[in-house]
């Protein structure tokens, strides 16, 4: 296993997507290279206390690759002082970037991936077809989509990262183009597709039967038109929309207190969703910061998670419970008090419609396949996911 | 299922438990507000437990206050200790040549380094009284050393109530002789059990949240003319707690306040919580041991030996299964 | 280029290579940032990058030996590390 840590290493973004959860952005809280240094320096003298095989080092924003010269040095320090130290994480590291592309072209970042290319993870949004992605992927300040800014960049980062996938999420005014979307993105060369409806408590009454009637098209078009052969879509997976034994499927579904987040303030977090700047009505869960290290007290309620304790009995006895995912931070920040052990159930009703097409795809899917006699060859070359999700 | 109203009769009521009362100047809940609380006690069948301060109380209050079935937690310093049920002593040095009557209850509370200091004082105090609660009010700064040095005042007292034991009489010191009584958790349950009605006419879960500057606002569940509405409920209860609802030493307060501020979540406790309960639990282990070595001593009770002192230690780390 | 599976190792043996070739995949990256100024440094990365790759070699032998693959002059065995699946390339 892989730890995660993540350097927030600015606030600031070109864009101001309608449904980014990162509701504090801002251009002040830039991370300095003294703060990286001191965390760096902590992290690496306290092996004992992270002895995860591997190490994702994760960059952040807003747009990470805004502060590229401040990255290009703090992996270069880590390289050496993972190897100086003779750190375990030497061995088995990755340095990963969730980016909108903008930049992607640049002489300084392009110089930095030819430097790191072997350890590198970078996934560029592209949220569908233009009228999907520029809904809400738009510029701060003129509103302007982005779509044809990032879409130039594709076939490079494609070139030199064939095998990555993307992430689309689904707000509420997303729905309708769902389908189309997920096409247009397999139409751009990109085969694994991660996609998910936000978590917050946006979608109103009826959003599930649109959402169904979309995902259930779109399962028609995979099937029809043979891109299940080598395609990826989260939407489909032959897990989702089963009962979960309270005893023995009682894991929790995030990750949230076993990574580690580092602002520009130098303060450490559980993960980056309970930094101020994710959160609307909850005060920040600081676990420490650069100079004294971990308070390992407020990583307890996030180490003894688990299924049954934060849900709600509907949850627990749900039929379909399997694949429903939630987020820690937003469970946090929706919950009546200041408390992880309240699940949030807004995706409840868009989980159920995800399940009924995710059925529907299988059941199609395989059918045809036993008629075309061609099921046991499916089974044995199946394409899978290469992404590492939240 | 709540069973008790506790209610501040003042802003400067004793603290009887870890918190102290932040407030100095003295406001009395408003005598409307403490007839309306005494009415809710009684619509809603709970016993009440009034928290005084160290002055003394106008006589409409005192008249109030008798209209219904209660019991009075009384500093030591107050005109009306002898009404007491419950004494609370905020300093060791208060209960030192103090007349101490056999037959009630006295909380000490006290910091780390004097209970370390004082062990053999405070030790001869448990043969005095029926019951002596003794709560340290800075869990938040214990170190490894001071868990040795706890250990050895428990030690100490353990050996004091073992001699009790065995001369056929039955000390209660809360550290050690209830683990020896119990045989399920009886912890605080501020929140399920019992809920507090402070000087502002709102309720809280506890009076520790009602003096928490940050706190207040979003632990206040409630007012004496909208009602209770106590914000995801059932987290207050022993079964969504997740380390508690498996652990033994039973006789753990279990503090929601204390796990507020040191784990952040009222579900979780902190280390050093676990840690001073265990202590605690071990020593009750021992001392039933040692005294069963003498005489028949609860004989239906187990307290097995275990290997830690903090059970997140030994979890289901669900994340490895 | 030919490709053709010839055998499988165990998922132990597979974290041996795994960890070797993450290893000089990670000695070749920092070789990239270190200068010869930095005697004390690029000493040690040279001397790793060159323990890694003799150790490297080593497990492709001595797994060779042991399971008997089959070979080819122009080819080189290659693993998959996600089946421990063995494949022969021929160039």
């Amino acid at each position: 296993m892989r730890k995660t840590i993540t350097f927030i290493v600015t606030k600031d973004c070109q864009l101001a997507c309608k449904y980014c959860y990162l509701i504090g952005k801002n251009n002040k809280e830039r991370m300095s290279w003294d703060v990286a240094k001191q965390a760096i320096d902590y992290i690496l003298s306290h092996e004992d206390d992270f002895q995860d095989e591997g190490i994702i080092w994760d960059f952040i924003g807003g747009e990470p690759f805004l502060e590229i010269d401040l990255i290009d040095k703090i992996c270069d320090y880590l390289k050496e002082q993972m190897f100086t130290r003779n750190h375990h994480w030497f061995n088995d590291y990755m340095f990963s970037f969730t980016t909108n592309g903008l930049n992607y072209q640049s002489e300084k970042l392009q110089k930095y991936i030819a430097k790191n290319i072997d350890h590198l993870s970078i996934t560029i949004t592209i949220d569908g077809t233009e009228r999907k992605h520029d809904l809400n992927r738009i510029y701060k300040g003129s509103g302007k989509g982005s779509y044809k800014d990032v879409v130039k960049n594709i076939p490079l980062w494609l070139k030199q990262f064939p095998t990555v996938g993307t992430k689309i999420t689904i707000s509420r005014e997303d729905i309708p183009y769902i389908k189309e979307s997920v096409m247009h993105v397999y139409g751009l060369g990109i085969t694994d597709v991660h996609i998910n409806c936000v978590f917050e408590d946006v979608f109103k009454d009826g959003d599930d039967l649109l959402f169904e009637e979309q995902v259930e098209a779109l399962a028609d078009e995979i099937i029809d038109n043979g891109y299940y052969k080598d395609h990826v879509c989260s939407f489909f997976d032959e897990s989702i929309g089963k009962p979960l034994d309270p005893v023995k499927r009682n894991n929790n579904w995030c990750g949230a207190g076993r990574m580690l987040s580092i602002d520009a303030a130098g303060n450490f977090y559980p993960c980056t969703r309970f930094a101020q700047y994710s959160l609307r009505d909850k005060k920040a869960w600081i676990i420490g910061n650069v100079n004294d290290g971990i308070d390992r007290n407020k990583l307890r309620p996030f180490l003894l998670l688990d299924r049954c304790t934060q849900s709600p009995q509907k949850c627990i006895d749900c039929e379909v419970a399997s694949g429903c995912a939630w987020c820690q931070g937003e469970n946090y920040d929706a919950a009546e008090i200041p408390t992880l052990y309240q699940r949030a159930t807004a995706i409840c009703k868009m989980h159920k419609a995800q399940v009924r097409a995710n059925n529907y795809y299988w059941n199609k899917l395989y059918r045809k396949l036993e008629l075309e006699g061609l099921r046991e060859e499916f089974e044995e070359n199946r394409p899978v996911s290469n992404q590492e999700i939240c | 299922m709540l069973q008790y109203l506790i209610i501040l009769l003042d802003d400067t009521s004793t603290s009887y438990c870890h918190y102290s009362p932040s407030q100095s100047q003295h406001q009395l809940i408003a005598l409307a507000d403490l007839k309306a609380g005494i009415r809710f006690a009684m619509k809603e069948n709970l016993m009440i437990q009034y928290v005084y301060p160290a002055c003394d109380l106008p006589q409409e209050y005192k008249e109030t206050i008798e209209t219904i079935d209660h019991s009075k937690i009384i500093p030591s310093n107050s005109p009306m200790v002898e009404e007491a049920d419950v004494v609370v002593f905020n300093n060791w040095k208060d209960a030192v040549g103090f007349s101490f009557d056999e037959s009630a209850t006295y909380v000490l509370r006290i910091c780390k380094e004097d209970l370390f200091a004082q062990k053999e004082v405070i030790g001869t105090f448990i043969s005095k009284v029926a019951r002596l609660n003794i709560v340290l009010i800075d869990v938040e700064t214990f170190t490894e050393n001071d868990f040795s040095r706890y250990k050895s005042v428990l030690d100490s007292f353990g050996k004091e109530t073992e001699k009790l034991y065995k001369a056929g009489m039955s000390p209660q010191l809360n550290v050690i002789t209830d683990r020896i009584a119990l045989s399920q958790m009886n912890n605080c349950n501020a929140g399920s059990n019992n809920i507090t009605l402070a000087p502002d006419g709102r309720f809280y879960i506890c009076p520790a949240f009602y003096y928490s500057a940050e706190d207040k606002e979003t632990f206040c569940v409630g007012d004496l003319q909208s009602g209770l509405a106590i914000k995801a409920a059932k987290l207050y209860k022993l079964a969504y707690a997740p380390l508690c609802r498996i652990c033994d030493a039973y006789q753990c307060k279990r503090c929601v306040w204390i796990n507020r501020k040191m784990t952040f979540d009222i579900t979780t406790p902190s280390h050093e919580q676990c840690v001073l309960a265990h202590l605690e639990r071990n020593t009750s282990r021992r001392v039933l041991e040692s005294v069963r070595k003498e005489k028949e001593f609860y004989p239906e009770q187990d307290i097995k030996e275990i290997d830690y002192l903090d059970p997140f230690d030994v979890r289901i780390d669900w994340h490895k299964i | 280029m030919e490709k053709k599976k010839v055998g499988i190792v165990t998922a132990d043996e597979r974290d041996e290579i795994q960890k070797l070739f993450r290893r000089h995949s990670g000695l070749a990256d920092l070789a990239k940032i270190v200068t010869a100024d930095n005697d004390e440094l690029y000493e040690k990365v040279v001397n790793d990058l060159g323990d890694t790759n003799t150790r490297f070699q080593d497990w492709w032998n001595k797994k060779g030996e042991k399971y008997n693959w089959e070979s080819a002059e122009n080819g080189r065995w290659q693993i998959n590390f996600d089946t421990c699946e063995i494949y022969l390339v021929i160039q």
